[in-house]
């Protein structure tokens, strides 16, 4: 009897003792060695991305006996976002983490969770060093701080099936929407069941997917207006009316596709689609390798209105950076920006990202420096990125970017992409429900 | 001895207490507290602000679509799934043998991931799919699924039922087994036709299986996420917006932990009402054929 209670009792704390240990937060803490300061990078979850980093560290702690970086992946469930805002509440935020785009920086900042990088020692040396001194302008923040230190830029461009333009008999994309619209008219006299724009994202609410519809031509239009500043909705009006005009137009003309549809550019059923550089750098070169830059497609900055220069267009830049969190100590942030400098003090170490990930690193000179002239030469396609690096327009800086842009898309663009809506409404719908958001 | 007894129970029960203390009552509390601030957990600031995330909610037009389409689904999937699930069950209740090799088979959809059979069934909706390209050449018809919004609740209406019809079968095989055969043997003898079989004997007296699969079932509707995720985002304006949705979007997008726990907080409440009426509805028509 004693036994089995004995037993019984052994298995019950063995049970809670598991269930206390499964619930714990799991320490990170290790001992360190004294007078070597260790720092935690947080990497994005992407596996090249990761590599690259730990590379970089394993290289950084080879030459520096005081500063130790370790490097791990941010957790993607639910979202990266998500996994760094349940870090902070928990105390146990990294030292520095890349993969920060401009909105959730701001919603950071305004939480005081980063530091202001250019308070930090060394910081406008390395702006300098990295040439970086254009790219960087449109990442300061409001309060005229730079809280995020912008590492690629991808310069969203929008790819052209060149093969059935010459069939159409354009040897070039079309520039301005009076082009697109005779593009349009030959595409469906000669092609009935083809579309310019076939994507069902364009009527998909997910506030993401307005970055690489809605704001590319947007930008375009408005030459890089920054829509929200501060707490203020300050959209260009006319660039906005123009943009949806120019959507109505296609749907009017049945030349936009939003019904599920698998992929329609690389099928021809349409001919037009926003292209970044990861999509011919590895998926088509994998599944479709008979798409061929300058021969069955092309790439080219957004067209505009017939009254703006196609030549100086700006574009939606899906760019993030890296930052640094205000919980580390004095000795952590200085120790991350050691880190950082020594990791961008060198164009070589740009070109092994560029080579490792195709994401274009953001520097003024990327279309110029020779240092990267042979990778140019291996993938031509990725010049056309590197030269609009400088018109890219990184996502709006507001803490509540993704509620606005759910708004952008539910209220106005969707609406105008289903014909349910006149662009007039819709702007005017959109930019109240947007105060009301800002208030 | 009852002092002893009683130090022994609560040590047994104690990992089950623990484990409902860490993963039910403290996120509970917490979310109750949240539903009251308008943090976001990283600022170290924050506010109470009463009800007005509560408020907030009610009159949102997106959590008002995710409260009247839990009910479209109800309505359009609880049927679709009873009606599989008993034709499972009945059909394999009918053969001869390899019963549960068949189960087994009906049964494994119910292991699939939301994820993969979305992959499929975005597949076979494609434009230029197979049956699309058929419609289209062939009948003239042209139509966007999950961009119509009764067809895309149907769409997701349908994919659930075909997740879930195996599982509910086998609970309703096991319910058709225990039925007694002389039951039926005195039915047939009394002239009663197979229609009044089914419906006069089989469903009332099959009625503790489909009372726990019908309550399955409408919880399963106020639970719908990965496939409206996966296909249409919520919408077509809406259209398949659901409660798993709105607090996925508002915790882990727009990061605001105060308002999602309010709609949290509603969501379990219209669920618990919604399912605790159904119960009292399948109670009365269970007490009328004779069970208490």
């Amino acid at each position: 009897m004693r036994l089995r209670k004995s037993l019984a009792l052994f298995i019950s704390l063995s049970l809670s003792a598991t269930a206390m240990i499964g619930c714990s937060s799991g320490d990170s803490s290790k001992d360190t060695k004294e007078g070597v300061t260790e720092i935690e990078f947080w990497a994005a979850p992407n596996p090249t991305q990761q590599a690259f980093w730990k590379d970089m560290a394993e290289e950084f702690n080879k030459e520096h006996s005081d500063i130790k970086v370790n490097v791990s992946a941010i957790k993607e469930s639910p979202t990266s976002e998500a996994s760094i805002q349940s870090a902070i509440a928990a105390k146990k935020a990294p030292t520095m983490s890349e993969n920060i785009n401009r909105g959730f920086g701001a919603l950071l900042s305004e939480s005081k969770a980063i530091v202001p990088l250019n308070k930090l020692e060394g910081f406008d040396k390395l702006v300098k060093t990295r040439q970086m001194t254009e790219t960087i302008e449109s990442w300061k923040s409001a309060d005229g701080n730079q809280y995020i230190f912008p590492i690629y830029s991808n310069s969203m461009l929008f790819g052209w099936r060149l093969d059935i333009l010459k069939e159409l008999g354009y040897n070039e994309a079309p520039k301005t929407y009076s082009e697109v619209l005779d593009v349009v008219q030959k595409l469906k006299e000669k092609y009935p069941d083809k579309y310019l724009w076939a994507k069902p994202d364009l009527a998909d609410p997910t506030a993401w997917k307005r970055w690489f519809d809605f704001f590319m031509l947007y930008n375009a239009a408005s030459d890089g207006n920054a829509f929200v500043d501060g707490s203020k909705f300050v959209g260009d009006k006319e660039a906005g009316l123009d943009v949806f005009n120019f959507v109505k137009s296609l749907v009017d003309k049945d030349a936009v596709l939003t019904a599920q549809v698998t992929d329609p550019f690389e099928t021809g059923v349409g001919i037009f689609t926003d292209v970044g550089p990861w999509t011919p750098g590895s998926t088509w070169k994998e599944k479709y390798p008979d798409l061929v830059y300058g021969e069955t497609y092309t790439l080219s900055l957004p067209p505009v209105p017939d009254d703006r220069d196609p030549s100086n267009a700006k574009t939606f830049a899906d760019a993030k950076g890296i930052v640094i969190y205000a919980s580390a100590t004095k000795e952590e942030q200085a120790a991350a920006m050691e880190f950082l400098t020594w990791v961008y003090s060198n164009p070589d170490t740009d070109m092994k990202w560029l080579e490792d990930t195709d994401l274009p690193p953001a520097r003024d000179d990327l279309g110029t420096n020779e240092a990267f002239a042979s990778y140019f030469e291996q993938k031509p396609f990725m010049k056309a990125y590197a030269d609009t690096v400088a018109k890219g327009v990184p996502p709006m800086e507001n803490s509540k970017y993704n509620e606005i842009q759910t708004i952008i898309g539910q209220n106005a663009f969707n609406k105008i992409v289903k014909g349910q809506i006149t662009p007039e409404q819709a702007w005017k719908d959109m930019v109240n429900a947007i105060e009301g958001e800002l208030k | 001895m009852r002092k002893t007894s009683n130090g022994m129970g609560w040590l047994f029960t104690s990992p089950y207490i623990l484990f409902g203390i860490i993963f039910f009552v403290i996120p509970i509390v917490w979310s109750f507290f949240l539903a009251f601030t308008d943090w976001n957990l990283i600022s170290p600031e924050f506010n109470f602000v009463g009800i007005d995330n509560f408020i907030e909610a009610i009159t949102s037009q997106s959590v008002q679509s995710a409260f009247v389409n839990t009910y479209k689904f109800l309505i359009i999937y609880v049927p679709i799934v009873m009606a599989l699930s008993l034709t499972v069950a009945m059909v394999v209740n009918g053969l001869p043998k390899f019963k549960g090799f068949f189960l087994i088979g009906f049964f494994l959809p119910y292991l699939s991931s939301g994820v993969v059979t979305s992959l499929i069934v975005n597949g076979i909706l494609s434009y230029n799919g197979p049956l699309n390209t058929f419609l289209r050449e062939k009948l003239s018809f042209n139509i966007d699924w999950l961009g119509t919004p009764i067809a895309a609740v149907l769409i997701v209406s349908i994919m659930i039922a075909w997740k879930f019809a195996g599982y509910y079968g086998l609970i309703l095989f096991s319910g058709l087994s225990g039925i007694e055969k002389e039951i039926y043997e005195a039915a047939a003898i009394d002239g009663a036709s197979r229609w009044q079989t089914f419906w006069k004997i089989t469903i009332p007296m099959l009625y503790p299986a489909l009372y726990t699969v019908l309550i399955l079932a409408i919880g399963v509707s106020f639970g719908i996420f990965t496939e409206v995720y996966q296909l249409t985002g919520g919408g077509p304006d809406f259209a398949t917006n659901t409660w798993q949705m709105e607090i996925f979007t508002n915790a882990f997008t727009n990061l605001q932990a105060g308002y999602s726990s309010a709609i949290a907080l509603i969501a379990a409440v219209v669920t618990f009402v919604s399912i605790y009426i159904v119960r009292k509805l399948i109670e009365l028509w269970g007490r009328r054929n004779g069970w208490e």
